[in-house]
């Protein structure tokens, strides 16, 4: 019995090593913040977490596939822009065209990075042109309608609900349905050796456009959560979801070569971003701050990440 | 590389190296855009036209010179966009109190400073070079909101301001300036020891390694070079609008990258030819400058410029399998 629990704590290193910091974390947030633990704060932080939770999973599923993805952000500010002017059309059918969207847009990337043969970060950050510029067109101006009730049931609790918190946990278990399926398991072996998947009969280039299509819905989430968190919506506003959604999966333990990783581990990781980001207003530090700690976290994370992980590497 | 005889004489040995190339090609875009645009657009056949089109151009040029030179050993460098605007900020804030050669000075400094964090982060820390320049951009981004608490000065600062709108013998200072770098990268990465090293590096990094290829000394050499040049594109940059802004810089990170790929390097570095990048940065502007004579709203602008750059890239920079 020992031995199988040092074996599921080996495995989830990365999970119980996150679980240890937010831990931490929290404790010192409940200093600053002692009300944290009550139903009305959760939903306000869960709604506030929510967009970079779901970006970052989003992130993390192409990078399994041993990509990346630098026009998240464009992508997130497009299902956002989509879902703020087509609001007033009900809220459900907004919800549905700016998921399609955001899944089509995906699958655009991982169509010209699996067909095209050029890598993805030049596809990206040429697609985030693309995708800015989409947004643009959608929404020139900030603005937009999110029915208030939603926004308020959202933001204040349904019924002494979460609805964020809700949303998340389920994502959470499609994700692991998703993983069981043969899609999930090529994800994996498509992002661990390309050449070892196309042998044993794995469609790479269908797996590749699939995780980019899934991170596309993943993002897409985000970014009406986003709409209805803020109660409009914004063409600049996605921009810092790019780097952020990279350092949480990076900090999760996502490879950046692909193949390795747990999406569980990524919602901790962006968790933990969040609460930091929160902490460091409360020690009355301007939030400027914000930008410098994030580029920070994000070079120590990977160092650690790097210099840990140094025997299987090389 | 193709094995041309040290003995032959510049111009041949130049031609040599065009016609095997990719950068060739880039010229070859170059003039089938310019011809589509004097037959489609009005105005692009005055000389007052070509000559604002070489000056605006410098501005990308020189980002994209540097560029070319952390690509090719195939490392990429997304924080110059941070060091355009870090640079133009800095010297127009030091110029207001302590005139403005310091604030150059300063700037450069500064601008320097960020490539050699650029480079122990990636040769030291072993952070892929996409992250580590993607963090440093944000820090400096971050760093300069601080210093300038939201609101960047503007300045007018006299050698800046010819530099960037002066012209010697009816040609625009800028691109004279351009070319005088392009002139000293090409000679430091086509025929220098340093040069070597970076194509090696960018044809195998492990390789080279075990070969003598000083990683560290190249990436420092290569990194600090991108990061020195483009914070003189934000000093031009600065005399030429006399202000600064802390979003000055962002076109020029996805631009600098796609002059690279679009004049003929491999974007997994260890091919390619610097004066490509020069036919590349001469093509987006031409592009920017078409679009922006079209009446269309900036959206369009932005979708129409992305879709360009993809069809371009698929045309000519596709990367064979691996």
């Amino acid at each position: 019995m020992p031995e199988r629990l040092g074996n599921v704590l080996r495995g989830n290193l990365d999970v119980v090593g996150l679980g240890a910091l937010l831990v931490v974390l929290l404790a010192a947030y409940r200093h600053y913040d002692p009300e944290v633990f009550t139903g009305a704060s959760i939903t306000i932080l869960s709604a506030q977490f929510l967009p970079l939770i779901l970006a970052a999973m989003g992130q993390s599923t192409i990078m399994l596939a041993g990509g990346i993805d630098l026009s998240l952000g464009s992508v997130l500010a497009l299902a956002m822009a989509v879902f703020a002017v087509r609001a007033d059309d009900g809220v459900l059918i907004a919800a549905v065209t700016a998921l399609a969207v955001a899944a089509a847009t995906g699958a655009a990337n991982g169509v010209l990075v699996a067909y095209a043969g050029l890598p993805p970060i030049i596809v990206t950050l040429a697609a985030s042109f693309l995708w800015g510029g989409v947004t643009l067109v959608v929404l020139p101006k900030p603005g937009g309608s999110v029915p208030s009730g939603l926004v308020n049931a959202y933001n204040n609790g349904w019924n002494g609900i979460a609805l964020p918190f809700l949303v998340i946990g389920v994502v959470l278990l499609l994700w692991k349905a998703v993983r069981t399926t043969r899609f999930g398991l090529s994800l994996y072996a498509v992002g661990g050796n390309e050449h070892g998947a196309y042998a044993s009969g794995i469609g790479v280039r269908k797996v590749k456009i699939g995780a980019y299509a899934l991170a596309g819905v993943f993002v897409g989430l985000a970014g009406i959560g986003l709409a209805v968190q803020t109660g409009s919506g914004d063409a600049t506003i996605g921009a810092p979801y790019t780097l952020n959604s990279i350092a949480a999966s990076v900090l999760a333990g996502v490879s950046f070569f692909g193949g390795v990783g747990q999406l569980r581990a990524t919602v901790l990781a962006a968790l933990l971003i969040g609460l930091l980001t929160n902490l460091l207003l409360f020690t009355g530090l301007s939030p400027f701050y914000q930008l410098i700690m994030q580029g920070a976290v994000l070079i120590v994370a990977i160092t650690v990440k790097t210099f840990a992980t140094r025997e299987r590497t090389d | 590389m193709t094995a041309v005889p040290r003995t032959a004489s510049l111009p041949s040995r130049l031609t040599g190296t065009l016609r095997d190339n990719r950068a060739a090609w880039a010229f070859g875009v170059l003039v089938v855009t310019w011809l589509a645009a004097i037959l489609f657009a009005k105005g692009f056949d005055s000389v007052s036209s070509v000559r604002y089109l070489l000056q605006t151009a410098a501005f990308l040029g020189i980002v994209g010179v540097g560029q070319t030179l952390v690509v090719m050993m195939s490392g990429i460098d997304l924080s110059v966009s941070g060091v355009v605007a870090l640079s133009a900020v800095v010297c127009a804030q030091v110029a207001s109190g302590s005139g403005g050669t310091a604030g150059i000075v300063v700037a450069l400094v500064a601008s320097v400073v960020v490539g050699l964090a650029n480079a122990a982060g990636t040769t030291w820390l072993r952070v892929p070079p996409m992250v580590m320049t993607l963090a440093t951009g944000t820090i400096v981004a971050g760093a300069l909101l601080v210093y300038t608490n939201g609101s960047p000065k503007s300045a007018k600062i006299g050698l800046l301001g010819s530099l960037a709108n002066d012209r010697v013998a009816g040609i625009p200072l800028a691109f004279v300036l351009w070319l005088g770098i392009t002139a000293v990268a090409a000679w430091l990465l086509h025929a220098s020891r340093v040069g070597r090293y970076v194509f090696a590096l960018g044809n195998g990094e492990r390789a080279s390694r075990a070969s003598g290829v000083p990683l560290a000394r190249t990436a420092f050499i290569a990194y600090g070079t991108c990061s020195l040049l483009a914070g003189v594109a934000g000093l031009v940059l600065l005399g030429f609008t006399s202000t600064s802004s802390l979003t000055m810089g962002n076109p020029y990170q996805l631009l600098s990258i796609a002059s690279v790929v679009l004049g003929g390097t491999s974007i997994l570095g260890g091919r390619g030819h610097v004066l490509g990048t020069v036919a590349g940065a001469l093509m987006l502007t031409l592009l920017t400058a078409l679009l922006a004579s079209w009446n269309t709203s900036e959206g369009v602008r932005q979708i129409v410029l992305g879709l360009l750059i993809i069809a371009l890239l698929l045309a000519y920079a596709r990367e064979r399998r691996t």
